[in-house]
Parts: C-alpha cells; structure tokens; sequence
C-alpha cells in the first residue's frame, strides 16, 4: 500500500518538474577565458562547440549539458546572423535548463590572432620533442601539444 | 582511454599545456602579454604565534 503512495507521489512529483522547466526561446551564452570575457550573458543564435564527447552545436532549448572541452574552434552564431571563431585551448561547457550557456576556457582567442606560421613550426617542435621523450609522461605531454598545435594549424589555415 | 590519463596526467594538467601551446601561437603582438600568463605567483605566509614568519616564495607553472 505504501509503495502505491509512494508512486503516485513519486509520479506526482515529476508532471510538476515537466509543467517547471522553463524553457525559453532566446539562447543567452557567457563565454569567458582567463584572458578575456567575450559575450556576457548576451543572446545568440547558436554555438558549436568541440568536446571529449565529440563537437556538437547548441540551439536554444538544448537539453542540459556538461562537457569538457577539447582544443579546436568555437563558433559563435550572433543573433544578427554573423559567424565568430574562436579557438579554445580547453575548460567546460555547461548547458542549462533555462537555455542559459556558459563556455569556460583557460585560454581562448580570435581564430585571427593565431600566427599559422608559428602554429606550424610548433608543431613541428612538438612533434619533434614527441618522438625524443624518454618516459610515459614526457611523451604524453608532447603529445598533448603536438595535438594542440594541429588543432591550431587546421583552426588557423 | 587517452594516452595522458595513463601517463598519469589529469585535465588540469592537459589544460595547463593545452593553454600555453595556444599563447605560444598567437601572433607576435599579443605573444609577450600572454606568456606572462604562463607562470603564477603563489605566496605561502605561515603565522607562529599570531605574527607571520619570513615569506617563502613559490613559484609554478600556471
């Protein structure tokens, strides 16, 4: 008997959590590094973003999400229609239940201040210190660069 | 599993790369001011005695 109450107010519970989610039409995304802050709380369009998880875009109305981010390019669909690239280095993405987004990274830059040249020639420094590592995790700190250095190369080209 | 996580390397560990391999990237005008992101300044103060011992200066990789 006290299991059927149970249900009933488990059940209850949840069509009220469904009739609270207050989902919006408007998408308003926070994106911040430790160099700059470049929306806040500003509504936009739509934002891919790339992840451990795989890249995936976000819309309004997304469901929530928490990801961590991998190094590759941010892109930012402004409300007007205008499309921004930024190239992140890592750090998270949260997706809220409001349609609130927050893009957190440790550092992150106009896919234009990235120098191709310089891109290139880290990562042949890299790829170099890659392949001369001696322990486990010499090579995978090369190999954490020789990553990022590809992602900036393909980001910047 | 990432080849890191064996080596025994946490995220943070990977951002902190991650992060100064994009400042070493960026075009020669805004490369000086981001390396001096590169390094932060931690000061350890103990207190003995409610009266603080000579300072100790550490200093780290971001």
């Amino acid at each position: 008997m006290s299991f059927v109450k149970n249900a009933r107010l488990l059940a209850a519970r949840g069509s009220r959590l469904a009739q609270n989610r207050s989902y919006s039409d408007e998408m308003k995304l926070t994106f911040a590094a430790a160099n700059k802050t470049f929306y806040d709380a500003a509504v936009v369009r739509q934002i891919d973003v790339p992840s451990f998880s795989g890249s995936f875009g976000i819309l309004a109305k997304h469901v929530p999400t928490l990801a961590v981010l991998k190094p590759g390019v941010v892109q930012v669909v402004e409300n007007d229609g205008k499309l921004i690239k930024f190239f992140v280095s890592s750090g998270s993405v949260t997706v809220n239940d409001d349609s609130s987004v927050q893009v957190l990274a440790e550092e992150a830059h106009n896919v234009e201040d990235i120098d191709v040249g310089e891109a290139r020639q880290l990562l042949a420094k890299y790829q170099s210190q890659l392949s001369s590592a001696g322990d486990d995790k010499a090579k995978a700190q090369a190999a954490i660069a020789v990553e990022v250095a590809e992602a900036l190369v393909k980001a910047a080209e | 599993m990432k080849i890191w996580r064996d080596a025994g390397l946490t995220y943070i560990q990977y951002s902190n790369i991650a992060a100064r391999v994009v400042r070493e990237a960026l075009r020669a005008e805004l490369r000086a001011d981001a390396a001096k992101r590169d390094i932060s300044h931690v000061q350890f103060t103990p207190w003995v005695n409610g009266k603080p011992k000579p300072r100790k200066k550490q200093e780290s990789d971001s």
